[in-house]
């Protein structure tokens, strides 16, 4: 099963401490080894963001950043896992390194289920 | 405990004790190879270092769910489990002691450092990996102790995914953990080393088509054991960088794997390479496949079958379409890994290969020096010829090859799919041939029954 992982903070968190990087360098490169993670990236900030928006009829184009978001996605990752408690698991380790190593930090991972093409669209309840 | 390595955080949700196990044995069975890899350095024992492992994991069933998960789960459980070792061998030297007050030599304390060398994690899991491929396991034992040891699955896993009774699998596992006492735990060098190697790619290769060629229950693909195979390939390749050939067959398995899902059509039945909706293969899959087969190349050194098999792969998975496929190149492939890994399924795919390049009479050329012998009554000769016949446009000869084959495969998904082909061949013009040829390109190793 696949599942994508969302790191969401404040976009004015400032920029991580160096051993942050190291030691997620680190568990990253562990995870890609181990084939727990296939893919994982960064994101630009919103400041570079575009939206584009339909409401009732009318589309919008909106550049970023957005002023009403709270929390905004910063990265993502893929995992590859043989259950969801092990998602989970691997999610929750992003948030103890950041306790560990950038303290102050606050922000949250989400931790959301691939639907696979069998499967058909997911349900939206 | 309170002596915990760190500090646990409060459950995120009041879990019913079901899920809270769940999660703990996820946690554990994530961490469960290094820990158990670490403890085999430290005991030499593979069969005590999996027992104070699985203590660790009850300690952990019985603390995490009322206190939490710790902040560092692996650490926790390492500390538990070298607690364990500790104990285990402080009684056995009492026991040592005492045999000696009794009259025996007198030993010097044998407790091992557990804290020596603990940044060696890649080497701990390597040597685990040799340890479980060891050439004086029968090779059944050496996949089943990689899925229990290296992949931390456990024996009804297995054994599911294996089709085989849990006792069977449960007896296999224990044999093997004992054959190994008294082996030598230390990494292999030199020529020792690459045959070593050899064994485990091999063993790696053999779990990743029992599960995308079935050979037993329903159904002829077993997706979780693909990924098994898959996390255990892309494990070795972080182990072995330096061996193009590693790379390669990760790069060969996640090409395969990027298949899965376009190899079975709406009921369940088989789809061949060439019929396959190009569209539904996992783009993921093959990109990573891709990039494994550029840093196997990137080394520049000598290849092997494996990486020559990712190549192949990799013409299949570039073109977008089946008739882009670039046949030239994959029979000059063909003709290398005859040259370097010879065997008669080979053959058969580079006659297949040289049909598609060079036209039906350069395939069944190569067919034609091929021994029927080597390939023990598969189907898989008749079928290829049935199909290289076809596209000469001798039907008659084609429909009795064809049925041939159907009469000799022991699969009934396959044996529809040939009748199938031979009628269209007998009621009219040759449509879409090559739809008989089935498994090959796939560059798989002939199958045992098992």
């Amino acid at each position: 099963m696949r599942y994508m992982v969302f790191v969401k903070m404040a976009e004015d968190v400032g920029d991580a401490p160096p051993r942050l990087h190291e030691v997620m360098g680190r568990e990253l490169g562990e995870a890609f080894a181990s084939g727990s993670i296939i893919d994982a990236g960064g994101l630009y900030p919103t400041v570079q963001s575009v939206e584009i928006r339909l409401t009732a009829g009318e589309v919008t184009t909106t550049d970023g950043p957005f002023a009403e978001a709270k929390e905004v996605v910063g990265g993502y990752s893929i995992l590859e896992a043989r259950s969801e408690e092990e998602a989970v698991a691997g999610a929750r380790r992003v948030i103890e390194i950041h306790r560990e190593f950038w303290p102050g930090w606050e922000g949250s991972v989400e931790v959301r289920r691939i639907a696979t093409p069998e499967e058909g669209p997911p349900p939206r309840t | 405990m309170t002596s915990d390595p760190a500090t646990p955080s409060t459950p995120a949700t009041p879990a019913t004790p079901a899920t809270a196990a769940a999660a703990v044995t996820a946690v554990w069975r994530m961490e469960s190879v290094r820990l158990v890899a670490a403890l085999t350095r430290m005991t030499r024992d593979v069969a005590l270092a999996e027992d104070l492992a699985q203590d660790s994991l009850v300690a952990a069933l019985e603390q995490w769910p009322t206190e939490g998960v710790p902040r560092s789960p692996g650490a926790w459980l390492t500390a538990v489990a070298k607690r364990r070792a500790v104990d285990h061998f402080r009684r056995a030297e009492t026991l040592r002691r005492r045999t000696a007050e009794l009259g025996q030599d007198l030993q010097e304390a044998h407790v091992p450092d557990l804290d020596a060398a603990v940044d060696s994690i890649e080497d701990d899991v390597l040597r685990l990996v040799f340890l479980t491929c060891h050439p004086a396991l029968p090779p059944e034992s050496r996949a089943a102790l990689t899925l229990r040891l290296v992949g931390g699955l456990s024996t009804r896993e297995i054994a599911r995914a294996f089709m085989v009774k849990e006792a069977t699998i449960g007896q296999r596992i224990s044999r093997a953990k004992r054959t190994l006492v008294g082996q030598d735990v230390e990494l292999p060098t030199g020529r020792e080393r690459d045959e070593r190697l050899g064994d485990v790619m091999t063993v790696v290769y053999l779990i990743f088509n029992e599960g995308y060629t079935a050979t037993a229950g329903e159904g002829w693909m077993r997706p979780e054991l693909c990924l098994e195979a898959l996390r255990l390939a892309r494990t070795l390749a972080s182990l072995v960088p330096e061996e193009p050939e590693v790379h390669g067959l990760q790069a060969l398995l996640e090409l395969q794997a990027s298949r899965t899902r376009a190899r079975t059509g709406p009921d369940g039945e088989p789809v061949l390479l060439e019929a396959q909706d190009r569209g539904r293969w996992d783009r993921l899959l093959v990109q990573r496949g891709l990039a494994a087969l550029d840093r196997a190349l990137a080394l520049g050194r000598p290849v092997g079958r494996y990486v020559l098999q990712a190549e192949i792969a990799a013409c299949h998975a570039r073109a977008r379409r089946a008739e882009d496929t670039d046949w030239t190149r994959v029979a000059g492939l063909y003709d290398v890994l005859a040259a370097a890994a010879p065997g008669a399924v080979v053959e058969l795919n580079r006659a297949v290969a040289h049909g598609r390049a060079f036209g039906p009479d350069a395939g069944l050329a190569v067919l034609d020096l091929l021994d029927a012998e080597a390939l023990g009554g598969s189907h898989l000769l008749a079928s290829v010829r049935g199909d290289l016949l076809a596209r000469r446009g001798d039907a008659d000869e084609a429909v009795a090859a064809l049925r041939e084959a159907a009469a000799l495969t022991r699969n009934d998904d396959e044996r529809a799919l040939l009748l199938k082909k031979a009628a269209e061949i007998s009621s009219g013009p040759v449509s879409k041939p090559a739809q008989a040829v089935r498994r090959l390109h796939d560059t798989e190793p002939p199958r045992r029954q098992p």
